[in-house]
């Protein structure tokens, strides 16, 4: 178990990334993709782009822990903003309607996105870690932190989850 | 003529060298980090709304069993002696044991910044850059056994736990269900930490680094993880002989799970195949 909460920053104490970053060109690899069952995608990817767009939108707030219960300033009960292992760790909860419940969260991790899911249960994933879910945003945004390596940053941009939001009971064809 | 998947404890240094070389191959072609970003978007949990096809659902095991013939095809494409091995991690349990070899798919992550520094995937060799990570890090990363805190592999009972369970899988058909093979082996646990990581999942934890995150296909170790799950599916038929994939129909219109998860013959996304054209797949492949 991780034991304690992480220091209080009063003033940056951020690490700053200390090893090599960009490898290249995020979307560039594709040679030409064999046609068949992927190449779908291209296009879906292209549709959806402007929501991702939407990335996050860093929040100027004081470096000091903040963890708000009521949601009578705007940003909704258990916002938190808080330094955990030298890394700054901020949540909003947001409007949405993409989990069930209708609650989203944005959340970063040294000002990158760390893009959280829920699950059936209530409980949070995040994309650092898959397989494995917290009681709270707070808890997954820490648990996601203790799984990055020293000074290792999560992308600029975050991956592209479950894009595939088919609504509709039907879509998908039945063969019998 | 059907091909044979081996443990990978069973594979000759040919047979491993050309294994590798397929990966290493299909990578520089682009295609492996096609696989990658599948598996990413594909993920969608099961307290979101939307169509689950591959994780939390029933078509967790159709849907990764088709996610591996199309990486075997792709590598097959390359070299056809290849095919996927499997690891069986009831047995190769330790960070130095098999498939954590050299001429496999190389070692741990150093201590510094899990950085996998030995075999063909290590980043100094060239050929093994990550492009669709979940974080800035162009090298493949792994923590074996969790350092931090650490953890095992399941066991061979654990795994006898979830192939006894003659049911493929219940309503609610997600990450909740304690009844059902399918939820069992895919290793949603109720609980907080340690006890609530189970087979599947657990295995992903043990490796650590790019394997616990949404981007884990970038190690090679996802395919031998996965044929082992994969494995598991056609054992429990050969157990509950009749045992069928569920549910056989979709849920009906006002269920909560309409739409989200796939019935035994509907298609699954990406593909154009159902669950249960996937039951019997001993025309492809066995493992031996």
């Amino acid at each position: 178990m991780v034991v304690g909460v992480g220091e209080v920053a009063i003033g940056g104490q951020r690490k700053e990334t200390d090893g090599p970053t960009e490898a290249g060109p995020k979307e560039a690899a594709g040679p030409a993709r064999p046609a068949g069952p992927f190449t779908r995608r291209g296009l879906l990817r292209a549709l959806v782009a402007p929501a991702f767009a939407l990335a996050v939108t860093p929040l100027v707030v004081a470096s000091r822990s903040t963890h708000t219960t009521a949601g009578g300033d705007g940003q909704g009960a258990g916002a938190f903003d808080e330094t955990y292992r030298g890394r700054r760790i901020r949540g909003v909860p947001v409007a949405g309607t993409r989990t069930a419940g209708g609650e989203q969260w944005r959340v970063t991790v040294d000002g990158r996105p760390l893009h959280l899911m829920r699950r059936a249960d209530g409980t949070w994933l995040s994309v650092v870690d898959h397989y494995g879910s917290h009681a709270t945003p707070l808890e997954a945004a820490r648990a996601a932190v203790d799984a990055l390596g020293p000074g290792e940053q999560l992308r600029r941009q975050p991956l592209a989850h479950g894009r595939h939001h088919h609504t509709g009971g039907g879509e998908h064809g039945v063969h019998a | 003529m059907a091909y044979t998947r081996k443990n990978v404890s069973a594979l000759t240094a040919s047979e491993r060298r050309r294994f590798v070389n397929a990966l290493l191959e299909i990578k520089r072609r682009g295609e492996y980090d096609e696989f990658v970003r599948l598996h990413i978007e594909y993920y969608t949990a099961d307290g979101e709304q939307g169509l689950r096809a591959a994780h939390m659902t029933p078509s967790f095991l159709p849907w990764h069993r088709y996610f591996l013939l199309e990486l075997e095809r792709a590598l097959r494409r390359v070299d056809d002696s290849v095919t996927v091995p499997y690891w069986d991690w009831t047995r190769d349990r330790s960070a130095t044991s098999l498939p954590w070899t050299d001429d496999l798919l190389g070692g741990n992550g150093r201590p510094s910044d899990q950085q996998v520094m030995t075999g063909p995937f290590a980043y100094a060799g060239g050929r093994w850059t990550v492009r669709e990570g979940v974080t800035d890090r162009p090298f493949l990363t792994r923590d074996l056994g969790r350092a931090r805190a650490p953890i095992d592999l399941p066991t061979r009972s654990d795994l006898d736990g979830a192939l006894s369970d003659g049911v493929y899988d219940v309503a609610p058909w997600d990450s909740t269900v304690s009844r059902g093979f399918r939820n069992k082996l895919e290793g949603w646990g109720a609980g907080r930490g340690s006890a609530s990581w189970r087979l599947h999942n657990r295995v992903h934890r043990w490796v650590g680094g790019a394997m616990l995150g949404g981007a884990s296909v970038n190690d090679p170790a996802f395919w031998l993880h996965h044929a082992f799950v994969d494995l598991q599916w056609t054992r429990w038929q050969q157990l509950h002989p009749g045992a069928r994939y569920l549910p056989e129909q979709p849920p009906a219109p006002g269920d909560p799970q309409w739409g989200r998860v796939i019935a035994r013959h509907q298609t699954m996304p990406p593909w154009d195949v159902t669950p249960a054209s996937l039951e019997d797949v001993s025309g492809i492949y066995r493992y031996v």
